[in-house]
């Protein structure tokens, strides 16, 4: 994938830190990233940004990561082309059944080494359809 | 993926309302024309669609379905109808329907026709978009009201005990037709009228015949998914005896069907522990390891101790053991090392679009991992694609099942098999 066609992301934690980290080093790779620090600000991202992926951390203040996966997967026109990874440790087989009905694609378990998160960003990116 | 089922729970859907969203669209038609049809449209099934195939799976049929609907009253009287979704349950639908200045109001016989050429069309529809086996599945129930607009009560009102009214009706027809299905049962029952599908289930590394799903199907059109046949059973008391016929007609075929290293897999339901005549000597079986007794993972077993003293007995006398659908809930790997099987089939909902989704893949992983700890072999079932098959055979899956190796055969003629 060339660096002008990598998707736009939007990172999505309520750590400033943690953000910031995944922003600059994905940045630093060449993807466009819009960052939000909470659930209504990754909502308002969501639909002006348009991304193609979103990291989604799950431990948010109001609305958390499963309910802001569950809105995006949901949304009548931008949810269809859209990969959502969660960045939460889905321990159990409970977590991942839950993950799944949210209609998240993948999860990097917190806390995560930088090239686990590139690993997993890139293998989403590989399946984004042309379109979008 | 479109999550078109969410759109209907959540009243978010870009093609099809809710009922309280088209009650002001309606509202002069109504006032004006002093009368309305609303019909309701009972679409049986879907949920256990869901339960075996997914929600997204649901999704889709949903979608199907409102497109089928909407292309089909475009080109029928009831042409300008406002269609929607019921209000309380998101996969029926209701359509609306106030006649023409001068026209008359369809009549019932010309509803009973117009849901006959409906159901066709879905069907058609269904069975082309996501295959013979789920359209095989359901059923279309219609029922309808007709109401006069009566200016001193409010229109919601006069709406809503409509779609009641017309939901009630749909759920008689049900009946009457559920009446149907259990005298075709019985009669399924007196003369034996069923087949096997031995479904292959093979090598995931060299595509060689392991064994086979032995899958009873109905002679009669009505009772060709045994879906569909078990839930009449099920509701008429007649399981024990439906279960007998299919397990003995599915090992009387071994010789023929099964090579003798081939192992043949039958469905049973724990329900079947509890029949007197189903026990470990009482199946006419010569070599009792080359039967694999499917149990799924669904339903519940109320007495866990004497229900694993039965699966002892079988046990001993060789017979081996499956857990169907596993993992399809969240009960995780627990459940299913209570029961120590020897083979562990993983819940469809897993593998449709495995390839597409990590999640999934991580608990196929998982399942592996815990099947090679226990020295059990793990079963991919619903495999459709060559991506999917590549995935699993990739996660170490065992065996695979599924239409990407061998497609369904088609019933074998029978005369008068499709009364």
């Amino acid at each position: 994938m060339s660096e002008s066609s990598l998707p736009v992301i939007l990172v999505v934690d309520d750590n400033e830190d943690n953000a910031h980290i995944i922003r600059d080093y994905l940045e630093a790779k060449g993807y466009p990233i819009s960052v939000a620090y909470n659930g209504d600000e990754a909502m308002t991202l969501f639909e002006s940004m348009k991304p193609s992926l979103v990291l989604l951390d799950v431990m948010m203040p109001g609305r958390d990561g499963w309910q802001v996966c569950r809105e995006m997967k949901g949304h009548p026109t931008l949810g269809r082309n859209i990969r959502v990874i969660m960045v939460t440790a889905l321990q159990d087989w409970m977590d991942k059944r839950q993950a799944l009905e949210t209609g998240a694609d993948d999860f990097i378990e917190k806390p995560f080494e930088l090239a686990r998160l590139v690993q997993s960003v890139e293998r989403n990116a590989a399946l984004l359809t042309p379109a979008s | 993926m479109p999550n078109y089922r969410r759109f209907f729970l959540r009243g978010e859907s870009p093609k099809v309302p809710t009922v309280p969203e088209s009650i002001d669209s309606i509202r002069q038609q109504v006032q004006d024309r002093k009368e309305l049809l609303v019909l309701y449209f009972n679409f049986d099934r879907y949920t256990k669609i869901e339960e075996i195939y997914g929600w997204e799976q649901l999704d889709q049929i949903l979608e199907t379905t409102a497109d089928a609907m909407r292309e089909f009253f475009e080109g029928s009287v009831l042409r300008g109808s406002q269609m929607m979704v019921s209000f309380n349950n998101d996969d029926d639908f209701v359509l609306f329907y106030v006649p023409q200045a001068g026209e008359p109001v369809p009549t019932d016989d010309d509803i009973t026709m117009l849901t006959a050429q409906l159901h066709a069309i879905i069907a058609a529809k269904v069975e082309e978009m996501h295959g013979e086996d789920i359209a095989a599945l359901f059923d279309t129930f219609v029922g309808r009201a007709h109401i006069h607009y009566d200016p001193k009560i409010r229109l919601e009102r006069q709406l809503y005990r409509a779609i009641r009214e017309a939901a009630s009706s749909s759920n008689s027809v049900e009946q009457r037709e559920f009446g149907r299905k259990a005298a075709d049962l019985r009669e399924t029952l007196r003369i034996g009228a069923l087949y096997i599908d031995y479904h292959p289930i093979v090598v995931a590394d060299t595509k060689d015949i392991f064994g086979y799903e032995a899958l009873a199907r109905g002679k009669m059109k009505s009772m060709r998914r045994p879906e569909v046949m078990f839930e009449v059973a099920a509701q008429t008391d007649m399981i024990w005896e439906l279960s007998r016929l299919c397990r003995n007609t599915a090992i009387g075929g071994m010789d023929e069907r099964l090579k003798e290293n081939q192992l043949l897999f039958i469905n049973v339901d724990p329900h079947d522990f509890t029949d007197p005549m189903f026990t470990e000597m009482d199946l006419d079986v010569p070599d009792p390891s080359r039967v694999v007794l499917e149990i799924t993972e669904r339903t519940a077993i109320r007495d866990y101790p004497k229900f694993r003293g039965r699966l002892k007995d079988f046990r001993d006398r060789g017979y081996r053991f499956a857990v169907d659908d596993a993992g399809s809930g969240y009960a995780g790997l627990g459940s299913i090392a209570n029961l120590e099987p020897d083979f562990i089939k993983l819940d469809i909902s897993l593998i449709n679009c495995i390839n597409d989704n990590f999640i999934k893949q991580s608990m196929v992983e998982m399942v592996v991992r815990f099947a090679n700890d226990q020295k059990a072999m793990v079963i991919a079932e619903g495999v459709e694609t060559k991506e999917e098959y590549d995935t699993v055979k990739q996660l170490g899956v065992h065996l695979v099942q599924g239409f990407y190796l061998h497609p369904p055969a088609p019933p074998p003629a029978t005369p008068g098999a499709t009364a």
